[in-house]
């Protein structure tokens, strides 16, 4: 991890010095895992990947803002987090970042049918605050100052939602839990 | 769910995020607290169950700059190459440069008289050579009036000062003219007076 953030730095610097080379290579490091956080919030692939370029797009022209170049990640996904939140505002107002049906859902490959839509449906469950935070923590791996960053808000905050987050989650997974374990 | 009082600490713990001097204490509490030893499990196998949900691969590729879409296209490449090169840069220059002067002479006005521009400037030599002296000596007049014109105020305004300052001398030459001839009455009256006193004293 220091070293990619090293490599992400190096990378950061070229492109402020106009290597547009250098910008690719941060897209090739970082596009999968963007597109799946955004699919995460979205559960549309299209939207997702409309929004992983927007995104992208946003970070390439204001790169030059970002302060400190070691905290691209989570600068990354904030710009990520605001498309994403403008998106479901366009898309519909009264009901922004509410995602979609767990019916409109692909289930995920390489796993059974019914874990992963259970799994997928017990996050769709849970309130866009709520499943923002378990997929920040438990996807994509981030510290909880880092989620903070991309989020916008207070620690204690969004400890309180990761937690009350995985209380409902508990009781949702419980079945699969049981299985797992026999 | 746990009721115990180290529940916050137990939930930094699983995702390591527990601050160094709290893990031992926290690690010798689980060691005797059955009921955040299953809360701990808990947590653990339903984070397992949410990673479950793996990671796709993404469609397609983010374009960028690099893609396909966004390079140049290949007259716009040649384009390049042709202006980064310094002797096909010298090359077009001197092109521009004869096609400006071709362009140029093309476009010149037609010379309508026969002879040549030189023969035309030296005859009318002598036009403008009476032109600039006709130019010269009207300016000398206007000069030289404007210097009459300063000398004749200059003198006006001098001659006023000096009759100003005669009046001025001829008056105080009245004036103690005056004066003396007053003080010549009064030492008269004053004999006068001497003279007849004396006549009255003599018997």
């Amino acid at each position: 991890m220091i070293f990619r953030a090293v490599e992400d730095t190096d990378l950061i610097s070229r492109v402020r010095r106009g290597d547009i080379e250098a910008f690719n290579l941060l897209v090739s490091r970082w596009e999968k895992r963007v597109f799946n956080y955004l699919l995460r919030l979205t559960g549309s692939p299209d939207d997702a990947l409309d929004l992983s370029q927007d995104s992208f797009l946003k970070a390439y022209q204001s790169i030059r803002k970002l302060d400190d170049p070691a905290r691209f990640g989570p600068w990354l996904y904030r710009i990520a987090h605001n498309e994403a939140y403008s998106h479901f505002r366009k898309r519909r107002p009264e009901t922004a970042a509410e995602g979609v049906d767990v019916a409109e859902r692909e289930a995920a490959p390489g796993f059974p049918m019914d874990l992963s839509l259970a799994v997928t449906a017990a996050l769709d469950r849970l309130n866009p605050d709520q499943r923002e935070a378990v997929v920040l923590k438990v996807y994509e791996g981030f510290k909880f100052d880092e989620m903070a960053e991309v989020l916008g808000c207070p620690v204690s905050t969004i400890k309180s939602r990761l937690y009350t987050a995985l209380d409902l989650l508990k009781t949702e997974l419980a079945p699969i839990n049981t299985r797992g374990t026999r | 769910m746990s009721t115990c009082h180290r529940i916050d600490d137990l939930r930094d713990y699983a995702f390591d995020e527990l601050a160094a001097e709290s893990r031992d204490s926290l690690e010798q509490h689980l060691a005797g607290c059955p009921d955040c030893t299953a809360e701990l499990d808990r947590l653990r196998m339903t984070t397992a169950a949410l990673r479950m949900l793996t990671d796709r691969e993404i469609p397609q590729r983010i374009a960028f700059v690099s893609d396909k879409i966004f390079e140049p296209s290949p007259v716009r490449r040649w384009m390049e190459g042709f202006w980064n090169s310094g002797a096909r840069l010298g090359f077009a220059s001197a092109c521009v440069l004869a096609a400006a002067i071709v362009v140029s002479a093309y476009h010149r006005p037609a010379v309508n008289s026969v002879a040549p521009a030189s023969v035309q400037t030296a005859m009318a030599a002598p036009d403008l050579s009476r032109q600039i002296d006709a130019a010269v000596a009207k300016a000398a007049a206007q000069i030289r009036d404007q210097v009459h014109d300063e000398d004749a105020r200059i003198l006006k305004a001098a001659l006023e000062d000096s009759e100003r300052k005669h009046d001025q001398e001829r008056r105080a030459l009245m004036v103690a003219v005056g004066e003396n001839l007053d003080f010549m009455q009064k030492r008269l009256n004053t004999i006068t007076v001497l003279a007849s006193n004396d006549v009255g004293v003599r018997p």
